[in-house]
């Protein structure tokens, strides 16, 4: 079905590449099936809140996920003989997570073409589907049969997906540049940005079902896009050789066509739906959502402090050898030398590559490299305190170098050693100058932890595409989101400001010559 | 009586740059000696030399008969026994006065607080600046920024005081009470180095008078010698343009 150029792929094969470790092929057996999904690609896989409809529990959240794929996943983890669990992952770390063992398999609606095959393994087929066009109920396009009817229409589809593909095959089409997910092609889809996008019938028929407003146009005959086997059927994605495989294909014999269509059926029957009520959406959204969201909020607080406070303390350190001075034996200039070449690097690489592949690189690459199975909060904290030290590492330095060389003349002068100095006289005021940079740093954090969702860590961003993704309310959940932000932002700049003015001690200071009067204790007659 | 501190044979380059050329010199305990002569002669770098802000390219330092120089000798425990004292005052920014006054005596000389609190109090009052303990340097004017610098170098207990240009950075009005707190500490056992342009001042004060003149000692002598009965041509010179001032 979607057929991604799995980016992540090549970049964790790269690191395999120049790092020549072996692969870690297999997992020790154990008594989990440990399936990746986005969970939020209804109806095939979506996230829900409580277990109704026999949704299976997400690995470390407290969210359900269900749907087609993940009936199709109890029914093979039944015939495995092992309990199912399911993992919600990025589109683009389902494979990286497969062949570094994080899953044992991928059931997230993915079509098993010849580049895919090249890394990873794929069952028979579990489900087969047909392209069609989604488009706004009120436009001119509605009433069309016929690609021939698309023509002057602005159309997309999903990035590195041969849905995007199909779109040379209408005539005359304005191709719009494609996007990200489907979530971001039904927001552009409601606002007019474009007049229609490219999805396969499920998806369909789960939008215009939860969504009034829209319609899925299909193609009868020849009329229609012309599609590959290939890219229309769906298969479970294992590692290359996974024994399993004969056991999987032999369970999928056993459930016919009708079975199949019943599953589909009963899944866009159960995936989530707008709340038909007229509650104000504000308060509606909070009240459904309020726990996620807090609980977003509260790991995308907990990842951006501890990152700029450990980034903080990594910078200072950073700075302040980058600072000794070079004088003294060959030896000592030598290491001294080499040592600031290699802090020179650290600086460069975090800070002239995106985050996004930082945390994808870590998380992937030490799993797929060293088997290092890392937690995502960790990976995301790890990350952010690194990137965010490699910044203030050049903000500490400037701080440093900033202080006035009088300062110190005057504390080498009355005979304290360089680290004296530094403790006492030089790094309080570099400290101080530099904390509004370390504030916007902090408020900078706040906002890119949201990239982390790479990583599939549910801070605010990501909570807020689960939420979406769940009531198909983007703009308003979004707003949500966004305000929450500011919120955080804003409050967090006024905090970091009363801190500096605490620093800076009072503005007056009292005059002392009057000591002695005051301290005379009054007459007592 | 041997000599408090000696230098033989100075040499300082900046690069291709000579700035001192062959300056020996004699300190005795307790001598109040000042450095004049004009701008750029490299007074300021034989000061810092001597308390090795510098380090000089050639020649010697000895202090107390040994050579600071010398890779074995204790630089910090040597600049804790000669204080400084700074044209631009460089009182630390992140302290306030009283704390500015302490710091280097717990740190470096490992005093307890107590102590170092009630030898700076001593210190500030003798220059009149104990009202102000609380203070930032940056709520301080000029003079009295200078007069906390003084009780800051004299607070440490030193043997040797190093004046560069102590009162070039201070309106005129301010310049009396910093030179009354400097007059306070002459002839007390003290040894005095200023540089200054302060001519009757440095003649009041000193015992002895050195003269530079790019980069070299040109004369020197008692402060009598050198401001009433100076024998080189240049030293006369510069002498008449501070004339009106003496
Ligand atoms: N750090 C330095 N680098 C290069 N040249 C310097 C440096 N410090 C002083 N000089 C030069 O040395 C000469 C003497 O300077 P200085 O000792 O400050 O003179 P003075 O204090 O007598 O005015 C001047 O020509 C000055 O430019
Ligand atoms: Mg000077």
């Amino acid at each position: 079905m979607k057929k991604h150029r799995n980016f992540w792929f090549f970049l964790g094969a790269l690191l395999l590449m120049i790092l020549a470790v072996p692969t870690v092929t297999s997992q020790a057996a154990s008594g989990t099936f440990k399936v990746g999904m986005e969970a939020g690609y209804p109806p095939f896989n979506w996230t829900q809140n409580d277990a109704s409809n026999g949704a299976v529990k997400i690995q470390g959240s407290s969210t359900y996920a269900n749907g087609y794929d993940v009936q199709m996943a109890k029914k093979i983890a039944m015939a495995l003989n092992k309990k199912l669990v399911v993992v919600k992952t990025e589109w683009d770390g389902l494979q990286p997570a497969l062949t570094s063992g994080k899953l044992d398999a991928i059931i997230a609606g993915m079509s098993p073409t010849a580049q895919r095959r090249k890394a990873i393994d794929f069952t028979d087929t579990y489900y087969r589907s047909k392209l069609v066009i989604v488009v706004r109920k009120d436009s001119k396009y509605a009433k069309a049969t016929s690609l021939k009817d698309f023509k002057n229409a602005k159309l997309t589809a999903q990035l590195n997906t041969y849905h995007y593909t199909a779109l040379g095959q209408i005539q005359g089409v304005i191709k719009e540049p494609a996007m990200k997910d489907f979530s971001a092609m039904r927001v552009a889809l409601e606002s007019g940005t474009i007049d229609g996008y490219i999805s396969e019938k499920p998806e369909g028929i789960s939008v215009t079902s939860a969504n009034p407003n829209v319609k899925m146009i299909q193609f009868k005959g020849t009329n229609g896009f012309k599609t590959n086997p290939e890219d229309t059927d769906l298969a479970i994605g294992l590692r290359k050789n996974d024994p399993a495989r004969v056991k999987i294909n032999a369970e999928l014999a056993k459930i016919s066509q009708a079975e199949r269509d019943k599953l589909m059926a009963n899944a866009v029957n159960e995936q989530p739906q707008t709340s038909g009520n007229s509650e104000n959406w504000f308060l509606a959204i909070l009240k459904q959502y309020g726990n996620m969201l807090l609980r977003g909020t509260g790991v995308t607080l907990l990842i951006s402090m501890v990152g700029t406070i450990v980034g903080f303390i990594i910078g200072l350190l950073v700075a302040i050898i980058r600072t000794i001075p070079t004088a003294g034996s060959r030896f000592r200039r030598i290491l001294l030398k080499v040592i600031d070449w290699l802090l020179s690097v650290y600086i460069e690489v975090f800070r002239g590559t995106p985050m996004i592949v930082q945390a994808a690189v870590l998380y992937y690459g030490a799993a797929q490299a060293f088997g290092w199975n890392m937690d995502r909060l960790v990976a995301a904290l790890l990350i952010v305190s690194i990137n965010t030290g490699a910044y203030l590492s050049e903000i500490m330095r400037g701080g440093i170098i900033s202080v006035d060389d009088g300062q110190f003349e005057a504390a080498h002068a009355l005979g304290m050693t360089h680290l004296q100095t530094m403790i006492k006289i030089i790094l309080p005021q570099a400290v101080r100058n530099s904390l509004p940079a370390v504030t916007n740093e902090f408020v900078i954090n706040i906002k890119d932890t949201s990239v982390l969702s790479i990583i599939s860590v549910s801070e605010l961003f990501f909570t807020g595409s689960t939420i979406a993704g769940q009531n198909f309310q983007f703009f308003h959940t979004y707003l949500v989101i966004c305000l929450i932000y500011l919120i955080l932002t804003f409050t967090i700049t006024r905090i970091l400001r009363l801190v500096e003015r605490r620093l800076d001690g009072p503005q007056n200071y009292n005059i002392m010559a009057n000591q002695d009067q005051v301290s005379t204790p009054t007459d007592h007659n | 009586m041997t000599n408090l501190l000696e230098v033989t044979h100075l040499e300082k380059n900046f690069g291709t740059h000579k700035v001192l050329k062959d300056i020996n010199l004699h300190v005795e305990p307790g001598e109040v000696l000042s450095i004049i002569g004009s701008s750029g002669s490299g007074k300021s770098t034989l000061l810092r030399c001597i308390n090795l802000l510098e380090q000089p390219t050639s020649g010697k330092i000895d202090f107390h008969g040994e050579n600071v120089l010398a890779n074995s000798f204790n630089v910090t425990d040597y600049r804790a026994k000669v204080g400084m004292v700074f044209q631009s005052f460089n009182l630390f920014n992140n302290l306030n006065v009283l704390q500015n006054c302490t710091i280097g005596q717990t740190t470096v000389l490992h005093r307890n607080a107590a102590e170092a609190k009630t030898i700076a109090l001593e210190q500030l009052e003798k220059v009149g600046m104990a009202p102000y303990v609380d203070a930032k340097p940056a709520q301080l004017s000029g003079g009295q920024k200078q007069r906390v610098g003084i009780a800051r170098a004299v607070s440490m207990s030193p043997e040797v005081l190093l004046f560069d240009e102590p009162t070039s950075a201070l309106d005129p009005e301010m310049v009396d009470d910093v030179l009354d707190s400097m007059r306070a500490l002459a002839h007390t056992g003290l040894t005095m180095i200023l540089v200054t342009h302060e001519m009757a001042f440095a003649r009041d004060i000193s015992d002895h008078v050195v003269f530079m003149d790019q980069g070299v000692i040109a004369e020197e002598g008692t402060a009598n010698q050198i401001f009433g009965t100076p024998q080189e041509e240049r030293t006369k010179t510069f002498l008449k343009r501070y004339l009106n001032r003496v």
